[in-house]
């Protein structure tokens, strides 16, 4: 059937089933918005707890960068798969993981490779250190866009993901970060993920097993920014 | 394990099927944990959720708005699609979608497929036509690996390998294994991790089915937990989506709703641990992602289903809560239903899909009771569709056998007739209600109506009629 047919098909059948609408009760403004009591990296600390990763506050990227130090070596990390972001740069990054000789692979390092060579590395690499765009305090969930520099592998391949987030990042509700995502052209980027916790699975006797395809491993830094 | 034939086969005899189900002690003992885990937590969650139900009705109302319109949002979507340089397919029913996917299989020569868990894909029966077609397929969610190695089709939605124990799973898995895999769900999960990391990094296209699509963005949104629908949007070279016409939803701003509602139904979580939000392609520069995106638009049924009083049943974004709900699902399990799609949806949309008279017990297979509706995201007033659906099937010539509309015709005239229903309940009180006057059942009903005692006892007339006794005591009650 060609387009056209199915879509005059469906016209028809929409205007019949007009017939059979349904009735709803008005809803208020702001209906299904929960939001955040109280301090924002607190909530996001306690969800991100909740839903099996780890959470920790800290005051400085001075701080954050002994956490991923820490992390490094709690993993025998030898290979980072690495976004290219300013908030992984206050962090000095790239410094913290050549003195801890760990080879570190991100856009710059890998656009040189072929498909199938840059597969490899992602697939082979210990840990992917991220950023996000955004991150919602009421459920802990990161907000990952895919764009060069942002790579989808960094936060699904390796066996754990860390993300640092910084205070300015996080909003109360995913009603607030929804319009955050359009670019200012109004399109949205080729990949957003919303990640909410590590990879899980129940498919075996209902009983949860994580890090079924995804990391399994799931830290979340959030770096509170002082006044 | 079991090797009962309607793990595998579709067309069968729900009575039957589900006799042999009751009798299976151990699905007995997984299908009692459903209620237990996934149940009890979406009642938790609704019940955590300040606006859950204003929530809910919001969906309701966009699902609702949308399919009055439908023709216009899959025009807008075709639109939003093509702009970002992606195809859109219309496929009337599942050969013209399974044909699709084969060309565009084909025209990359493509070997070996991946697929993320998609109830659409198994309506159209898609896995058949690739293998006859000679492409490797291999589904990626850990529950539909291990039926796809089994054989088994699936028994629930959302946790579709619910009906085997860990040792099963284990005997399955090591099938493929070159050792042995001991009964551990950990070591089990780490073995499907390594398998299935091969057959992403190998496979030339990316199968997924869509939770919503977003018609001004030219969108889709992909559900999961595990993750492997983010690998098959991120590795293979093409990624194909393949959606029931019904699952466009009009715009950015509509998604939350759906987000928010969708897996605390399924699971009880307030999110899924991924949502993704696949728009078109890699664009120039990005270093990873598919090169191509399809889009396949299926109606296979649904505008039919859409100008009819079944259409409410088109809300439904497959999360589950009504099968883990169910008393009936509860007993039988998923394979019992046959068809795609079980539990009280499935008992709707079965038989819309696959014939009424072929599916003629599933509409019969509620209690009516209304712990699905209660369940729903969506409050989808499944009960009422299924007495729609028995309606329905009642008018199709056959289903109605000489005695029955008898007996029908016999019982409106006597209930018509004051005297006639004097004298019936009068007949009735003084023999079946005097004889069983102790136990107040019937065991065992003669002829035609045995069919209702056989699975349970009928209640028996009280020894005395209400209008005897209002004359004699009830009156003088104070």
């Amino acid at each position: 059937m060609n387009r056209d047919e199915f879509l005059t098909r469906v016209a028809q059948a929409a205007r019949l089933g007009n017939a059979y609408r349904i009735h709803v009760p008005p809803r208020p403004e702001n209906v299904s918005y929960v939001g955040v009591q109280g301090d924002l990296c607190d909530a996001m600390a306690r969800e991100v707890n909740a839903v099996g990763g780890v959470a920790k506050i800290v005051s400085s990227h001075a701080e954050a960068r002994e956490q991923i130090a820490a992390l490094c070596k709690q993993y025998s990390v030898l290979s980072a798969l690495c976004w290219q972001h300013p908030v992984l740069n206050r962090c000095e990054l790239d410094d913290l993981l050549s003195r801890q000789g760990v080879a570190k692979h991100c856009y710059d390092s890998l656009v040189k490779h072929d498909w199938s060579q840059r597969l490899q590395i992602a697939r082979e690499a210990d840990i992917g250190i991220s950023s996000v765009d955004f991150a919602i305090a009421e459920t802990g969930t990161l907000i990952v866009c895919a764009q060069p520099g942002q790579e989808r592998v960094t936060s699904l391949l390796p066996p754990v993901h860390i993300a640092l987030v910084e205070e300015s990042q996080l909003v109360p509700d995913l009603l607030d970060a929804i319009e955050l995502l359009r670019r200012s052209d109004g399109s949205l980027p080729s990949n957003i993920a919303l990640i909410t916790g590590p990879s899980k699975t129940g498919d075996i006797e209902l009983q949860l097993t994580t890090g079924v395809h995804g990391p399994g491993h799931w830290h979340v830094v959030i770096i509170r920014e002082s006044e | 394990m079991s090797n009962l034939d309607y793990l595998k086969s579709e067309h069968h005899e729900f009575l039957d099927a589900a006799a042999e189900a009751m009798a299976d002690d151990r699905l007995q003992g997984i299908l009692g944990q459903l209620n237990d885990s996934f149940s009890q937590r979406n009642r938790d969650a609704w019940n955590a959720f300040p606006g859950s139900d204003q929530a809910r009705e919001q969906a309701r109302a966009i699902k609702d708005e949308t399919l009055a319109e439908l023709d216009k949002h899959l025009e807008t979507l075709e639109r939003s699609v093509m702009e970002g340089g992606g195809t859109v397919h219309w496929a009337a029913d599942g050969e013209e979608a399974c044909d699709a996917v084969l060309k565009i299989a084909r025209s990359a020569n493509a070997q070996r497929v991946v697929k993320s868990k998609s109830m659409t894909s198994e309506e159209i029966h898609l896995n058949q036509a690739l293998e006859t077609a000679g492409i490797e397929t291999v589904e990626t969610d850990l529950g539909e690996y291990i039926l796809q190695v089994a054989g088994h089709r699936p028994s629930h939605i959302v946790a579709p390998a619910v009906h085997l124990s860990a040792t099963d799973v284990a005997s399955v898995l090591s099938t493929v294994s070159e050792t042995p895999l001991a009964n551990n769900r950990k070591e089990l999960t780490a073995f499907a991790r390594r398998k299935l990391r091969q057959s992403f990094a190998a496979a030339d296209i990316g199968i997924t089915g869509v939770n919503f699509a977003i018609a001004e963005t030219g969108s889709i949104v992909l559900i999961s937990n595990e993750g492997n629908a983010r690998l098959t949007t991120s590795l293979p070279r093409i990624h194909i989506a393949i959606m029931g016409m019904e699952k466009v939803i009009p715009r950015l701003q509509d998604l939350p709703y759906f987000l928010k509602v969708l897996a605390r139904a399924a699971t009880g979580q307030k999110q899924s641990v991924y949502a993704s939000i696949v728009t078109g392609a890699r664009r120039a520069e990005e270093i990873d992602g598919p090169e191509e995106f399809h889009l396949i638009i299926l109606d296979n049924g649904r505008s039919r289903i859409l100008q009819g009083p079944l259409r409410e049943s088109l809300f439904c974004i497959r999360c589950g809560a009504c099968l883990n709900a169910c008393p009936i699902y509860r007993n039988v399990g998923g394979h019992a239903y046959g068809g795609v799609y079980a539990g009280p949806i499935g008992a709707v949309i079965t038989p819309l899909y696959d014939g009424l008279s072929e599916n003629h017990h599933l509409p019969h297979a509620s209690s009516l009771c209304g712990a699905c509706q209660a369940a729903c995201p969506v409050k989808i007033a499944i009960p009422d569709l299924l007495i729609k659906l028995r309606e329905q099937l009642h008018q199709e010539p056959g289903q109605l056998g000489f005695f029955e509309t008898a007996a029908y015709r016999f019982w409106a005239r006597a209930l018509r007739s004051p005297f006639a229903y004097r004298f019936g309940t009068w007949l009735a009180t003084r023999t079946l209600g005097r004889w069983k006057r102790r136990s107040g059942w019937l065991q065992r009903l003669p002829g035609k109506l045995h069919g209702w005692t056989q699975k349970r006892d009928f209640p028996a007339p009280a020894p005395n009629r209400f209008r005897d006794w209002w004359k004699h005591e009830g009156r003088n009650e104070p």
